[in-house]
């Protein structure tokens, strides 16, 4: 199978190719593989580890002929190449969350969203790189490497989930699994031009994913179509004993998609919030994809209704509450004693366990973990806490009833995803100005609801891929895949994969070489 | 200033991280930094307002059935353990070379 064939595959093509036999798992993870030796390494940069072992064995059982083979042929993902953030065990392969306090960590188990998605037939490519323990919005922050974005090679994928993006964007994989806390999945996916969604918080189950803020997390999938996410979503959503905050509701993703594409959504009420459209720093190109994706809606039929998100401001500095404070708590488990940097520990000369804690913490995270821990540990000291922890909690409440209120009178909210497209490496330096590129998508893992970065084309001031986000009322993620499915139709012309395969296939020809990253 | 450089000692202390004295000094000034931008939530009016701890309400005592489930065999739990003996994770003495008891 040729890379370009392979690339232009769905979900959907992968599995109705795979079983009407008019090409073997094999072939597919041939080409998977193919792409990855191509593009990956110096260029890309998405993966910290890939499981070609584990993809042969899986295309295997996929083309063997057997009982087992036509069950795990009849799965959703059956064939799929998927690859997952690194912060998601996958039992006997490196799980580092991009950090040298992991470095050597194997997992002993694997996660149910990873187990999920291999029982739902999909072939296992490796794993993603990330910002450290998923603190930050470019994957700069990552222990191992930077990953570059495909559209632009001097430029960062966003993140945290910025390998699963990366990897999804250059053809890579067909899709990948990120983890989202406050924009994580949905600012990377706008940043590399595919889709990117948030559930609502509970729908899929973090068990085996390394915890960063618990309220916060939820694992969602990045793929190249709203199909392709939403059929992702099916295979991995649903209540598992061993995440106490899953739930039990799947309100059929892929079927909303089915829906909106056949019935449209005529009289679906989309709320836009007015002054998301003027918000300091916001730039002209994401206003007018934003005003375009407005346009289109009302052109199918929807009604447009202002909605007022007054609290929303105060998810900002709620979140660098919250986030740090049980990032603190979950990061305590990082002690070296259970699990640690082998070489660190051996080189530290702590005669005490108290010493070997702090310097076996200062050499194993990296200087935005140890920010995070530090800002936590001072927020939830005593005194200090009724300062800011609780009242964070207590406008928590308030930013959730603006959803409610909002919900109450639009089906879906239209906003954008991040205030700008993908920026250089190194171009945004202090922490403070890196956490403002979340704005838009923190408020809603403060409320829980789930959230949808859909890209509408390149901004035409950087040429760079721009993105409108869709947001649902808790539990109501199938309005999202509807108005989220409709509108991905008035764009039907825009790439899902960068041009850099183009460059790359042509070279196969003898035409041209790939670009080279020169981060 | 929200934090002087010995205050973000002491936070290092109870948060288990050894910092350098340049480190301190970098850190004071990007902490005091990240909690000016904190300040809209002390200046809310949050009086009566219930705070939320948790995004799915009413999510109580979540129990599952009694059954067995196997927990990691016990090669597994220790595989990351950067030092072990014995099965045992080892660890230097919690009191150090001074302890006295």
């Amino acid at each position: 199978m040729l890379r370009s064939e392979y690339t232009n595959l769905s979900v959907v093509d992968i599995r109705e190719g795979l079983n009407a036999g008019n090409f073997s798992a094999k072939e597919i993870a041939d080409a998977s593989l193919s792409c990855i030796d191509a593009l990956d390494a110096g260029v890309v940069d998405a993966f910290l580890s890939t499981t070609p072992m584990l993809a042969y064995e899986a295309a295997e059982k996929l083309d063997t002929n057997s009982a087992k083979s036509a069950q795990v042929k009849a799965g959703i993902l059956a064939g799929v190449p998927i690859a997952f953030k690194d912060n998601m065990n996958l039992m006997g392969t490196h799980t580092t969350c991009a950090s040298k306090m992991l470095a050597d960590y194997i997992s002993p188990y694997t996660a149910t969203c990873v187990a999920k998605t291999l029982a739902a037939g999909a072939i296992p490519m490796g794993k993603l790189n990330m910002d450290e323990f998923a603190f930050g919005s470019s994957t700069e922050t990552s222990a191992f490497k930077l990953t570059r974005n495909p559209w632009d090679l001097e430029r960062v994928p966003g993140g945290s989930s910025g390998g699963s993006v990366a990897a999804v964007a250059s053809g890579m994989v067909t899709v990948a699994l990120g983890s989202d806390t406050g924009g994580s999945i949905r600012q990377p996916a706008a940043f590399c031009g595919v889709v990117g969604f948030k559930p609502t918080y509970g729908v899929v189950s973090r068990y085996g994913v390394v915890a960063f803020g618990s309220s916060l997390d939820q694992v969602g999938p990045i793929g190249r179509s709203v199909a392709d996410v939403a059929i992702t979503t099916d295979a991995i959503c649903g209540r598992d004993p061993l995440d106490c905050t899953s739930q039990d509701v799947n309100p059929g993703y892929y079927n909303s998609v089915l829906a909106a594409q056949q019935k449209g959504i005529k009289g679906m009420k989309i709320g836009v919030v007015p002054e998301y459209l003027e918000a300091p720093g916001i730039e002209r190109e994401v206003v007018k994809a934003l005003k375009g994706a407005i346009a289109n809606l009302q052109e199918l039929g929807a009604q447009i209704v202002d909605v007022s998100l007054p609290n929303a401001q105060a998810a900002l500095a709620a979140y660098y509450v919250i986030g740090p404070c049980e990032a603190f708590s979950n990061l305590s488990r990082f002690d070296s004693v259970r699990y640690g940097n082998k070489n660190d520990v051996v080189q530290t000369a702590a005669t005490d366990l108290g010493s070997r804690y702090e310097q076996a913490r200062a050499h194993g995270f990296g200087p935005e973990a140890i920010r995070r821990i530090m800002l936590g540990s001072y927020l939830l000291s005593s005194g200090v806490y009724n300062t800011y922890y609780y009242p964070a909690q207590q406008v928590r409440t308030l930013i959730t009833k603006d959803y409610q209120q909002a919900f109450e009178q639009v089906d879906v909210i239209l906003a954008p995803v991040s205030p700008r497209t993908a920026f250089k490496f190194g171009e945004v330096g202090d922490p403070t100005s890196m956490y403002l590129s979340d704005i838009f998508t923190i408020p809603i893992n403060i409320a829980g609801n789930g959230g949808l970065s859909l890209p509408v084309g390149l901004g035409e001031d950087s040429g760079l891929p721009v993105a409108v986000q869709i947001i649902g009322p808790q539990f109501g993620d199938y309005a999202i895949m509807r108005a989220a499915a409709a509108l991905e139709q008035c764009y039907p012309d825009i790439r899902r994969i960068a041009p850099l395969m183009d460059s790359l296939n042509a070279s196969a020809n003898g035409l041209k070489s790939p670009e080279r990253g020169v981060a | 200033m929200y934090l002087t450089e010995n205050d973000v000692r002491g936070i290092a202390t109870y948060a288990r991280i050894g910092l350098a004295d340049d480190e301190v000094k970098a850190m004071t000034i990007d902490l005091n930094n990240i909690i000016e931008s904190l300040k809209p939530i002390t200046e809310y009016d949050l009086t009566g307002v219930e705070p939320t701890f948790h995004p799915i309400a009413g999510l109580v005592n979540v129990m599952r059935d009694d059954i067995q489930i196997d927990g990691l065999a016990h090669n597994d739990a220790m595989q990351n353990a950067p030092s072990s003996a014995d099965g045992q994770f080892r660890i230097p003495p919690i009191l150090g070379d001074g302890g006295e008891a």
